[in-house]
């Protein structure tokens, strides 16, 4: 019967971000969304709540500009929305960050599961969920690829480098999920409209009792990453010619 | 410069999932459907899956309850992709309005959520071998027989033809009454009609549309099928033709802008002479003149949108719209198409679906030359 939390970030469209001549990063035209990935956490929890006969919460810390994704969010399938809505986010760390949910959690009744991303379509950390597990001193499991709840059960499979790991744990708990977990499907007309008439909760980081909300890092510049290519062509002789030429550089570089 | 019309963060989330989902379940199959010719049933499916069929609809029918802003985004998203000939949109928005409007409890209980949901696929019969543009004159008869009508007759040019499990056919029931007084509408399931056979027509363009030539030889139809009163069919077709002519002025625009989105980046990549053809004054004057239509007519368009979602009279006004969008995207494509030379002829190139496309615009719903009669009547002319 518990709630369902599904975190979210809202981040810049990435095929919006322009790179600068000095290879600063542009944001101005960009559009923002809820992170890709987010989606799937937040099906995630819609489906994990419907399992728990509960309700599913989407929760976002995040500025003012972060109203924009409320509706989004909902027109997903939460119950509701819950918007902590402070200027830190834009500088707020995994710490911040973490703090700040780990608060909200507590705030609301009767939780028994909260869903992360594995990581956002933007900075991929993989900060929250970890951190937010300690926060809430609640169980852990990471890379999640399946989901399966039986009573106060939550049994979940997580996509490793090498294997897949089946893991149980005792409700509540807290997990990030892998884009594998579900399709994320595009939200119908009637979830749409639907979506403004399902109730938010905005907080401010005040409202949470939180004394400590300083970034425990600072970001010193954000430079775009220029990859250096050799473009070398290999036009000498035939197809097999230029193969073997083409591998032999390859091992060269101990690439191969 | 900003649209005027009033879209809602729900409009704008709307138009954001709309087109991700056209371009994951019709962008990528659309060439295959054009050679089939056909859409397939599974779309309109897809479609009623994720209520996106008849926006308008209200909820105790099985819709979502939009309003017209939302059919409006669909239109221009489908056109955007070159999405030409998909008419889920006559199915869902100019079909499924008629049962809606004039339908009885019943009929609208059977019909429109199976509409809504895309189970069932719906076309209008309206023109005949020799009926288009002067309705008035058509020859389809409905005779009463009992608990029955008895329907003869031919159709042509009907869209969503070959698909379609339903249709409304506009026969003359009195033959005594002025032409327009004596037409009524029948629901005519197509579904073990005896008497009934459709044949493709095959067209220059539209291809992915199902567009069919229709024949009716003793149809028995039942009582219960008759849409509306007797008689009073020519008038029902009147009445929503304001939304409709607008809807159509919307996807020829659509056409249009989509004619200019291809060639503008065509011509900044195409060298000749040693510069690209961007670089010509000739390319630089024509597709700025283009643009410059485009945008007249998307203010003139949205303008009117507004009025007519405020529920005013634009009788001449549409005609206008009707007429000059049409004419404007055929235009458009024709003089698009010439950046292409030889490759502007050729199917892989999507200026040459525009071309032939764009070219049926001024025919369908209402031909540029019946919107002009409209437009000099309304001058007092």
């Amino acid at each position: 019967m518990g709630k369902v939390i599904a975190c979210y970030k809202w981040v810049p469209d990435e095929a919006d971000i322009k790179i600068n001549s000095d290879h600063t990063i542009d944001l101005s035209k960009a559009k923002w969304k809820i992170s890709d990935y987010d989606k799937n956490a937040i099906e995630a929890a819609v489906q994990a709540a419907q399992v728990l006969e509960g309700k599913a919460v989407s929760l976002t810390f995040g500025g003012a500009n972060a109203k924009s994704s409320l509706k989004d969010a909902l027109s997903r399938g939460p119950d509701e929305a819950c918007w902590i809505n402070s200027d830190l986010a834009s500088e707020a760390d995994g710490f911040v960050t973490a703090t700040v949910l780990a608060a909200a959690v507590r705030k609301m009744e009767d939780v028994s599961l909260v869903i992360c991303a594995e990581g956002a379509s933007d900075t991929y950390a993989r900060q929250i969920t970890p951190r937010l597990g300690a926060e809430l001193d609640w169980p852990v499991i990471t890379s999640v690829s399946n989901i399966s709840i039986n009573g106060n059960t939550i049994r979940a499979e997580r996509q490793l480098d090498d294997c897949i790991q089946t893991v149980e744990a005792e409700l509540p708990a807290v997990i990030s999920v892998l884009p594998e977990v579900n399709d994320a499907p595009l939200p119908s007309l009637k979830a749409v409209i639907a979506a403004s008439k399902k109730p938010v909760t905005e907080l401010g980081d005040k409202d949470l009792g939180i004394t400590d909300l300083t970034s425990k890092t600072r970001v010193q510049s954000q430079k775009a990453y220029v990859m250096i290519r050799k473009n070398i062509i290999f036009t000498e002789g035939d197809a097999l010619d230029q193969v073997k030429e083409l591998v032999g550089n390859l091992k060269k570089e101990g690439i191969l | 410069m900003d649209r005027i019309l009033p879209f809602t963060d729900e409009h704008k989330m709307f138009r954001e999932a709309f087109g991700k989902f056209l371009d994951k379940e019709a962008v990528p199959y659309y060439d295959q459907w054009e050679k089939n010719g056909t859409v397939p049933r599974d779309f309109f499916k897809k479609m009623g899956d994720k209520g996106y069929i008849s926006v308008w609809l209200p909820e105790e029918y099985g819709g979502p309850g939009g309003d017209l802003l939302y059919m409006i985004i669909q239109t221009e998203e489908y056109t955007a992709r070159g999405l030409n000939g998909i008419f889920v949109r006559l199915h869902g928005d100019v079909i499924a309005p008629y049962i809606y409007r004039i339908g009885t409890e019943e009929q609208k209980k059977l019909w429109l959520p199976l509409a809504a949901k895309g189970e069932k696929i719906f076309a209008i019969a309206m023109s005949e071998p020799d009926a288009g543009s002067d309705l008035a004159n058509l020859q389809a008869k409905a005779v009463k027989d009992g608990d029955y009508y008895v329907l003869n007759g031919n159709k042509a040019f009907i869209s969503n033809g070959m698909l379609a499990d339903m249709i409304i056919v506009a026969a003359r029931t009195d033959f005594e009454a002025k032409p327009h007084k004596g037409v009524s509408l029948f629901l005519v399931e197509t579904a073990n009609l005896e008497g009934f056979s459709r044949k493709r027509h095959n067209k220059i363009g539209l291809n992915a549309q199902d567009t069919a030539e229709l024949s009716f030889v003793d149809c028995r139809i039942p009582q219960e099928a008759l849409l509306g009163e007797e008689n009073r069919g020519f008038f029902y077709l009147m009445e929503k033709l304001q939304q409709e002519r607008l809807v159509a002025a919307v996807n020829a625009l659509g056409q249009a802008r989509r004619s200019l989105d291809v060639t503008i980046p065509y011509v900044q990549q195409r060298k000749m002479f040693g510069k690209t053809l961007a670089k010509f004054q000739n390319t630089q004057f024509e597709l700025a003149k283009m643009a410059t239509e485009i945008e007249m007519a998307q203010s003139f368009i949205d303008q009117l949108t507004i009025e007519h979602m405020a529920d005013k009279t634009l009788t001449k006004e549409v005609s206008m719209a009707k007429y000059y969008c049409c004419e404007l995207a055929s235009r458009v494509s024709t003089k698009c198409l010439q950046f292409f030379g030889g490759y502007g002829v050729c199917e892989e190139f999507p200026i040459s679906r525009q071309f032939v496309d764009t070219r049926f615009l001024s025919i369908l719903a209402g031909a540029s030359e019946v919107q002009l009669v409209i437009v000099a009547r309304e001058m007092g002319l």
